[in-house]
This record gives C-alpha cells, structure tokens and sequence, in this order.
C-alpha cells in the first residue's frame, strides 16, 4: 500500500513514448530509473524519496489521472479527451511536451473521389442506407471521440464500430465504410487506400504533462511536486 | 429511480390485462419478443444517437447485445423468423419492459426502465384502414383503462413526401431535403442553398473528369470514373460502389447545371412545415397553401382526408384533434402517418401513447422488400400516473 505522502507519477511504460518521457526528466536533473527487475512496473526519482514511478501503458495513465490513482502523468491529449468528457474538471494540462504528434482524423476510402468534406458524408449517407439497408459504420478506438465530432458537424446516422487494433485495414476487409484513427504522417492510411477528409482533422494531440484534480494532495506530496515542476521549469 | 412497490407492480398488471384483452379482441395475437436483442440491428437500424440511450454489453462470446429500446423492432425481427414471406398478413400484440437510459435529474415521467403494451399490424395494404384501426384500439385500450381526458395529435410524414416528390427539383435535392427533414435548422439551410445561384460548384468532382462525365450518358460515366481511378492508381475498395460513387459523381454534375430552386417552391415546403391546425381544418390550410401552383399531391392528400373520415366514422373524436406538419420530425423510422395521445397532467414531453406507420423498418430488420407495417404503444406508468393522479 502506498503511503498517502507518496506522489504518484505515472510515466509510458513502453518505447519511443517511454524513452521520451524519460528523456524530459533526465535534461531536467531528474533521473528516473526502474526499481528491482529491469523489466518491472514501478520506479523511482533519484533524490525525491516520496515518489514512486508507475511504468504503465498511456491509456492507463489516463484512468489512473482521472481516478486519482497518479497524481501526476504523461499521455496523449487524444486518451485524455476519449476517456473524459468532463476532462477540465477532473485534470489539468501542466504542459504539452512536444512529442508524441499525432493527429485524430476522419478518413474514407481514396476511391471515394465524390467525398473530400464532412458535408459530402452527410450527402451521400441516406442514398447508402437506401442501397444498402443500414447507415455508415464508423470503425474507431476513438468511440466518445468520433460520436462527439461527427454529430457536431450534423452528422448523426451512422454506427461506431469498436476497433482495438488494425482500425485502418476494416474499410477494405468490409467492416466498417470509413474509419477515425490515429496518423503521425498518413503514411499508413495512404498503404491502406484511405484518404483523409479535408476538414477532417479531429484532435491535434501530442503527449502532455499531467496533474490529477482527483488525486489526494497531501502537503507532502505537494512538496515533491513542487521540486519536479520546478526542475522542468513549469 | 424510486423503488416500484408491490401495489404499483400489481396495479400495472392488472391495468395491463385490461388493455391486452382489448388488442386480443381487435384480432391481435398476443407475443413476447426477447427482451435481450443484437445490438446491431438497432443501431444499424436507428444509428449512432440511440447507442447513448441504448444499454449495449458484450456477452461471454463477444457478441454485442442490448436490453430493447423498444418492442417494435424486436416484434418485427420475431415477424421475419415466423414467416420467409414477410409480407405475410399478421396482426400482434404485446406487453413488456423497455429500457433507455436517462441522465440525472430526468422527470419522473421517464424513468430508464418502463413498460409499454402495445399492437404492430403487418402486411395489411389498405392503409388508411390500417392506420385509422390502430388508433381506434389504442383509444379504446385507453378507455377500457379508464382514461377519459386526452388529446389526439396526428401527423403525416407522406404529406410532405409527397410534397417534395411534386415539386419540381433533381432527386438528389429531394433526398436531401428528405434526409433533413428531421433537423430543422439544417432544413431550413439547405433550403436556403438550394435557392442560392450557383449553389454546387462542383468542387468534388476531379477537374479532369468533369468534363468528361455527361449525366445525360449515364452508361459512359462509370467507365469514365474507372479510367480515372486506374489512371491515379486507385484501387476500389470498401462497400460503396463504382456505380454508387459514378452515380453520385453524375448528380453533382447535374446539379451544377441545375436552375436553383424556386423561392416559391421554397416558401411552400417552409410554410407547409409551419402548418399547426385542428385535423379537420388543415386539409383547407394545406389547399390554400396550394393554390395557384402547379403541385399537385391529391393522393396523399385524400389518404389524409379518409384516414380522417374513418377515425370520424369509427366514433373517434377527430374534432378535437390537432395536426402539426412537423410532428414526426425527431423519430426517424416513421414513414407516414403518426399520432400521439396526450394527457393534461402530463403534456406534450409525455404522451401516454403513440405509433404511426414505418413501412422501411422491415427491411431494415432484414426483409427483402418493404413491408406495410403501423403499430403503437402505451405507455403504461404514464397512463397509471395519470389515472390515479399521480403525477409529480
């Protein structure tokens, strides 16, 4: 059981993420290191004795924020806004930390040369339930994400289909029409025969630091957050 | 939500049977659909909105699930199985919970779980008949219940249907208009770029295909459009189309060329939509509104005046009862006639009934074709609270 003086912060357990996230505390004089097993889950900064480090994946530390489990994380925007609707009130954006770009867009099958915008999917969606007796699936990780979008720009008949891995191969293997995915360079939508809409960009996320409003902030732990956020210069 | 208490739960039963014999005696057979449905056909059927009303779960076997939002699409799924033909006459009834969820504070009038006892008549081609009966059992259902104070609403999505298909405009505006019809704000803004000049510049369509596409040759468009896609390395891909894409392709070209909508047919679909009027009188206003054009809708228009005449004829008090065009606007798989039932104590948010006819829902529930179907509901806590005046 961890102490309630403890600060938690929950940092990505695993590549270009983790080393990055590492890598902003190193050049700050903080040096983050895993306890125990070289492959274990918890860690600790050299010199501040009420932190323990959770290596955990980003969209944990997304639960763990909003929970109040860590009281302090790295991870993207986009988890963030996916798993909070009411994100403003339950954490706060410390600092954006210049990694970790990525884009949540729309994209839709390139043959698709009669769709550039989100109104031309609006258009040609009830001549598709017509033809083919449903409306549009929508194939996204992104579910509260893409449900909010799409209906803000009035589009509101269509079906989202949970998609945990491969969002940007369901068009072509027939179970979902078009999808809203993550893409850093549109490289792998464009291998996939998908083209993104043009006011189709939903999120521009990069990885952020983050302090719980949930969390509990005893004096102690304020203390220890204090002396990190001072050393990253916030 | 307050606890139901045994003497409510017994209550409701035995206001229920009262009901269920008077479906039962109008010749419907009396069904109980599983409560436990696929998720899918309902937001495939109805979309995304409903899924944050709907409660879906995953079973152990990873298939998506949902307790009923209603009991129409389940009594119609339960249709399909019983008969390969579904145009099959049939008449059921039913008596069961559905569910949809409610934010906090929600009034009492609509808790997330709630019973309706309700009839669905199929395959039954005169359909004015078909409707006027439905509403004559629910009425008397109310009755037989107790009710005595209440209130007719009526509607009709064929009306303005029909409306659309006389006025003069390319099918494309129409289904857009149509498509729309359920969103008044974004109504009235199509409304308003169909009437502007130069409304569809045809920016979507790939320069150097635009010359080439004549919707006045629609055989050569699909080969225009494959050319085009082979000659950009574009592998066709997913559900839609080539002919879907070339199609929509050929309408966007055509629109181009297209005269913009008349400011008189425009003004007549915004006044026709602002049409309120008791159900006898409106037949006039919506001649009125007609006079001296060239729309001529006189077959819906005649559906709407026999409906009228056999509700009339059948001892249902038509002279009390309101029409409003737009009622109908914010349930999609309507497809023509609806109607509510209103109570004083709770108003217009909480009718103790309603149906209405949804001839496309069949085959969105996996029919071949569509089938003609009317069914309605009664809303049974509601109809309790209003007869024992317990109404918060």
């Amino acid at each position: 059981m961890t102490s309630p003086d403890t600060l938690v912060l929950a940092v990505p357990s695993k590549g270009r993420l983790m080393e990055q996230s590492v890598e902003i505390f190193a050049n700050a004089g903080l040096n983050v290191r895993k306890v125990g097993n070289m492959r274990g889950y918890r860690g600790e900064i050299e010199g501040i004795d009420n932190v323990e480090v959770a290596f955990i994946s980003a969209s944990e530390i997304a639960r763990y924020l909003k929970t109040g489990r860590a009281h302090i994380g790295i991870t993207g925007e986009d988890l963030v806004r996916e798993q909070m609707t009411d994100w403003e009130t339950r954490i706060e954006i410390l600092k954006p930390l210049g990694f970790g770009h990525a884009d949540v867009v729309v994209a839709v099958p390139e043959c698709w040369i009669d769709v550039r915008v989100m109104a031309d999917l609006d258009e040609i969606s009830s001549a598709f339930r017509q033809i083919h007796g449903r409306w549009f699936r929508v194939a996204t990780k992104y579910i509260n994400l893409t449900r909010r979008f799409l209906s803000s720009r009035g589009l509101t008949d269509f079906r989202i289909i949970e998609s945990l891995g491969a969002t940007e191969g369901t068009p072509a293997a027939g179970t979902a029409d078009f999808i809203v995915d993550i893409t850093t360079t549109g490289a792998t939508l464009k291998a996939n025969g998908l083209k993104i809409l043009d006011d189709g960009l939903i999120l521009k996320s990069q990885a952020n630091l983050i302090a719980s409003r949930a969390a509990e902030w005893t004096p102690r732990v304020r203390e220890a957050e204090n002396i990190i956020l001072d050393k990253l210069g916030i | 939500m307050v606890a139901e208490t045994a003497k409510k739960f017994e209550a409701l039963e035995a206001q229920a049977q009262k009901i269920m014999s008077v479906f039962i005696k109008a010749g419907h057979e009396a069904v109980a659909p599983a409560i436990i449905q696929p998720a899918g056909v309902f937001l495939d059927v109805i979309g995304e909105t409903l899924r944050a009303r709907t409660y879906v779960f995953t079973d152990p076997d990873g298939e998506e699930l949902c307790l009923r939002p209603d009991i129409t699409v389940p009594t119609c799924r339960l249709h399909i199985e019983r008969h390969a033909n579904p145009m099959t006459r049939a008449k059921y009834c039913y008596n069961g919970s559905a569910f949809r969820f409610q934010p906090a504070g929600a009034p009492v009038a609509h808790p997330r779980e709630f019973r309706q006892a309700g009839i669905e008549a199929f395959g039954i081609t005169d359909k004015a008949k078909a409707e006027a009966q439905t509403v004559v059992t629910v009425i008397d259902a109310l009755k037989a219940a107790g009710l005595k104070d209440f209130k007719l609403h009526v509607g009709d999505l064929g009306l303005f249907r029909a409306l659309l298909e006389a006025a003069d405009m390319p099918v494309r505006w129409r289904r857009r208009l149509m498509h729309q019809f359920w969103r008044p704000d974004a109504f009235r803004t199509e409304l308003k770029r169909l009437t502007t000049a130069a409304i569809d510049v045809p920016r979507d369509v790939p320069k150097e295909l635009l010359t080439k596409l004549d919707p006045e040759r629609p055989d050569d468009g699909e080969k225009q459009v494959a050319a085009y896609l082979e000659s950009r390395g574009i592998d066709m891909l997913g559900t839609r189309t080539l002919g879907e894409i070339t199609e929509n392709l050929l309408s966007i070209v055509a629109d181009a060329k297209t005269q913009p909508l008349s400011a008189a047919t425009a003004e007549l679909l915004e006044s026709y939509v602002r049409v309120v009027a008791p159900a006898r009188a409106a037949g006039a206003r919506l001649r009125d509104l007609l006079r001296g054009g060239n729309i001529d809708i006189t077959e819906a228009f005649d559906a709407y005046q026999r409906r009228l005449q056999l509700l009339a004829d059948a001892g249902v008090d038509v002279t009390h009862a309101d029409f409003e065009a737009e009622f109908g606007r914010t349930l999609e798989y309507y497809t023509g006639f609806v109607f509510e039932v209103v109570v004083p104590d709770l108003g217009r948010q909480s009718p103790v009934a309603g149906g209405g006819r949804y001839d496309t829902l069949m085959r969105q529930c996996g029919s071949e074709e569509d089938v003609p179907a009317v069914g309605a509901a009664i809303h049974t806590e509601r109809l309790l609270a209003a007869l024992t005046g317990d109404v918060r």
